[in-house]
């Protein structure tokens, strides 16, 4: 009986404390703005009025604010994605996974309308804008870390196969496709983020430009930014793993090249590797903008007035560098960021060459190109 | 609001329980009474005018039913009482299923009433039903403290998921309960573990149900193992539900009737009914299946009962026609049982558990489908007609994601674990140990649930749409 009453007194003490510790936490900490980890602003305190309590949009916001603002956020994410990877044995928490110290994201299934969806966006681009009958377009497709990581390991993944084939059909005769799914490996891509290393895809850039009959690739010096650089996923994963190296690239030609972005409208002159944003919520930004909408590298080095225009992603940012060597200029398009009927407003396309440039990830969800 | 949401443990729950604890005697059934009015309202503001008119009409007719016992207008007053409830039921939750009924046979053009479904209406209308009848049968007195009948009916624990409590059964506690150190212990205890099922099990196995949902390629083995995986997620959904109404019933001094015993290791449908949402199986049993003659009838009309009882369990759950598919279902196999299969499964004790548990796993697979076509062509697909393959697509890999958390199910829906904890409790060493041992396991549980709340947004109790 002695024994009873002392384990009930312990078991009301213990869980009173943590939680009622928990909730005065929760009550009176200062709310959070934006997570590191997570790259987005939290949620604010809802507004509080007889209409937002009638519509119930109090409640859901309130619910929304009481989990992004939950003390000690980051480390009970962690907690979640270690049960679920570790003691769960679930091969993937979030969709995210762990292989070779690789952090991978499962994208499937093939959305085969969105991927023609996109093809058929690109061949309407080119229908509208490219009049001028030397003007070439390119094709090629960036393969997500899942390509190396998935089929191998077990994971679901696209049918890459059939993605390339619903846009090369889709463009048609429009586009000459340059294919590099081969000429990339795993070792090409960030551990934490989605996206290939500068300094691993010189190749991939010479294979485009031998493919555009624009000469190849400078030589250049690799730059090691102070720091470890936390990608994308590392704080989408939630759990202390190996960080990476953040490195670009330089040399003279890049050097002179004057970098221009649109993004607000107007002009406005830009570094082509960003050092504030290098140590900013995402260094992968440092790239030629970011994900600036419209960006232009003009190079006065160029021995050729030919232009390139890339239609891209944010795999485009640090590739872009290394396909200036020997255009007069190159222009990048986000057509996230930007509606494809206005890029004419902005881009001239005549004397030059067009690269369509795109990860799976994002032919795979088109709805995000305007 | 969920009891399984991070605004329930760490805002309402403990702010409740401060003033519960702090108010005198009293006044705990005003404060549960408003608790639980703030609690509904945050999920359905709109609709807290409509239970409290069903409660008024409960309340005005309880007093008027025990005036009038025994007489024709005592009588009155109950089907009056009774019609009123069940009309209001009807038209939230029936009409625009019996509309689009009306307009597909007769080929009419009757436009939906589309009327939100309030939450819990099943589960209150249910209780104040009970309540009616008991008075009428003199089984109850009628309760002339307006804000006692309230605070049962709305009491936050059991309000939208039940259990179905009786008012005979919390008569005396509503008057007269205390909260000792054991029992908000055993309240903790029977939360965190609900809890756990909801999060930890029932959730993660949602989530496989969901990704077989969406998946292009299913095969043979893949619709089995979402039958399987389905069965697990309604049962530790919907029984770690109770689990949390109970524990938090006991915290505030109530004991309500247990609601699941391990349906799972029956041997017959029979079994498995006397063990599964036993409030609902009682409430059925006694307003309406003996009512209606029970088994002492004639064999034709014995078959009869059980068609209705088993037609409207179903209808209950859902106001569709795969729901009443549902219920059909489970009263074939109740009549074959009651006929000759009863005798035969007897003898044949692995055997009848395999076709409780096949029959158990097709019926939830009818119950989760969206529409008729769609659980047609499910249990189809878990027979390979349709022309599917076999095996192949992703099933391996889900399975091997989700085995651990399906074996852990189907370990935990056995009462082998709370069979071998009760054993080590009674030991010296047991006793010592889980005196220490249980409130950090229970400690930890609640860290990584709370983990699980803040990371996901997966939350929805299956049992809200009833």
């Amino acid at each position: 009986m002695k024994k009873q009453k002392l384990s009930s007194l312990l078991l009301v003490g213990v869980m009173t404390a943590l939680i009622l510790g928990l909730s005065v936490f929760c009550w009176f900490k200062p709310a959070g703005e934006y997570s590191d980890s997570e790259r987005r602003p939290l949620a604010a305190f809802p507004e509080l009025s007889f209409d937002t309590l009638l519509s119930t949009d109090f409640m859901s916001k309130f619910e929304t604010y009481t989990l992004d603002q939950f003390p000690l956020r980051d480390g009970f994410r962690a907690i979640k994605v270690f049960t679920e990877l570790k003691i769960f044995n679930k091969q993937e928490s979030n969709d995210l996974y762990l292989e070779d110290g690789y952090i991978g994201k499962i994208e499937a299934p093939l959305n085969e309308a969105l991927v023609s969806g996109a093809a058929d966006k690109f061949a309407a681009i080119v229908d509208k804008y490219v009049k001028d009958e030397s003007v070439k377009v390119y094709l090629s497709i960036v393969p997500d870390k899942n390509y190396f990581l998935g089929e191998a390991n077990g994971y679901p993944h696209l049918d890459y196969g059939k993605l390339e084939e619903l846009v090369v059909s889709g463009v048609g005769d429009r586009m000459e496709y340059v294919d590099i799914f081969d000429l990339l490996t795993i070792e090409d891509y960030y551990y934490t983020d989605t996206h290939w290393k500068q300094e691993e895809i010189i190749h991939v850039a010479d294979a485009l430009l031998s493919a555009m009959g624009a000469g190849e690739t400078g030589e250049y010096t690799g730059h090691k930014i102070d720091g470890p650089f936390e990608g994308v996923y590392y704080g989408q994963l939630g759990l202390p793993v190996d960080t990476d190296e953040l490195t670009y690239l330089t040399n003279s030609v890049l050097d002179g090249c004057i970098v221009t972005s649109y993004d607000t409208g107007k002009p406005q002159p830009a570094p082509m590797y960003d050092m504030e944003a290098a140590f900013g919520k995402d260094p992968y930004e440092i790239f030629v903008c970011g994900a600036d909408a419209l960006v232009t590298i003009e190079n006065p080095s160029a021995s050729t007035d030919r232009e390139l225009v890339v239609f891209r992603d944010s795999f485009g940012s640090s590739i872009a560098p290394l396909l200036c060597e020997n255009y007069a200029k190159v222009t990048l398009v986000d057509i996230r960021y930007m509606y494809s009927d206005h890029v004419g407003a902005f881009v001239d396309f005549e004397n030059c060459d067009v690269l369509f440039l795109y990860s799976t990830l994002v032919l795979n969800n088109s709805s995000m190109l305007k | 609001m969920l009891f399984s949401s991070i605004p329930f443990i760490y805002y309402f729950l403990p702010a409740f329980l401060i003033i519960y604890y702090l108010v005198p005697r009293s006044l705990k059934n005003t404060v549960m009474l408003l608790a639980s009015l703030v609690f509904y309202a945050w999920g359905e503001p709109k609709y807290v005018v409509l239970m409290a008119i069903t409660i008024a009409i409960g309340y005005v007719s309880g007093l008027l039913i025990e005036k009038f016992r025994g007489k024709t207008l005592g009588k009155v007053f109950l089907v009056a009482s009774v019609g009123i409830d069940l009309a209001l039921l009807g038209y939230f939750k029936y009409a625009d299923f019996f509309i689009s009924t009306v307009n597909s046979v007769v080929g009419s053009d009757i436009p939906l009433l589309r009327v939100a479904l309030p939450i819990g209406i099943s589960f209150y209308t249910f209780q104040i039903l009970s309540y009616s009848v008991d008075v009428y049968r003199g089984d109850a007195r009628a309760q002339r403290n307006p804000i006692d009948l309230a605070a049962y009916i709305t009491s936050f624990p059991q309000l939208i998921a039940g259990p179905i409590v009786r008012y005979i059964d919390i008569e005396g506690q509503l008057k007269e309960r205390t909260v000792t150190f054991d029992m908000a212990a055993e309240g903790i205890r029977r939360f965190v573990i609900g809890l756990a099922k909801k999060i930890l099990i029932a959730n993660t196995l949602g989530e496989l149900c969901e990704i077989f949902r969406a998946e292009d390629e299913k095969t043979v083995l893949f619709y089995w193992l979402y039958a399987i995986a389905f069965s697990l997620h309604i049962y530790f959904d919907f029984s770690g539900y109770s689990d949390m109404a109970i524990g938090l019933g006991k915290l505030m001094g109530f004991d309500f009737m247990e609601n699941f015993n391990y349906p799972y290791i029956s041997a017959s449908v029979t079994e498995f009914w006397r063990r599964w949402h036993m409030s609902l199986g009682s409430w059925f049993r006694d307003y309406l299946y003996i009512p209606l003659g029970g088994n002492r009838v004639s064999k034709g009309r014995w078959f009869l009962n059980i068609l209705i009882v088993w037609m409207a369990t179903g209808f209950w759950h859902g106001a569709a026609w795969n729901f009443i598919l549902w219920g059909l279902w489970f009263a074939f196999f109740l009549v074959m049982e009651k006929l000759w299969l009863g005798k035969l499964l007897k003898k044949t004790k692995v055997l009848s558990h395999v076709y409780v548990l096949v029959c158990v796993a097709i019926s939830f697979v009818l119950f989760n489908a969206v529409d008729l076509k769609e659980a047609v062509s499910y249990v189809g697909g878990m027979f390979g007609i349709g022309g599917m393959g076999f095996v192949g697509g992703n099933f391996f890999y889900y399975l091997k994601s989700y085995a651990l958390v399906l074996v852990a199910a189907c370990f935990f829906a056995t009462p082998v674990s709370k069979n071998l904890m009760k054993k080590f409790r009674a030991t010296d060493i047991g006793a010592k140990v889980l005196t220490w041992a249980e409130p950090v396991v229970l400690c930890l549980l609640v860290v990584v649930m709370t983990a699980f709340l803040v990371d996901g947004s997966f939350n929805p109790f299956l049992y809200f749409r009833f």
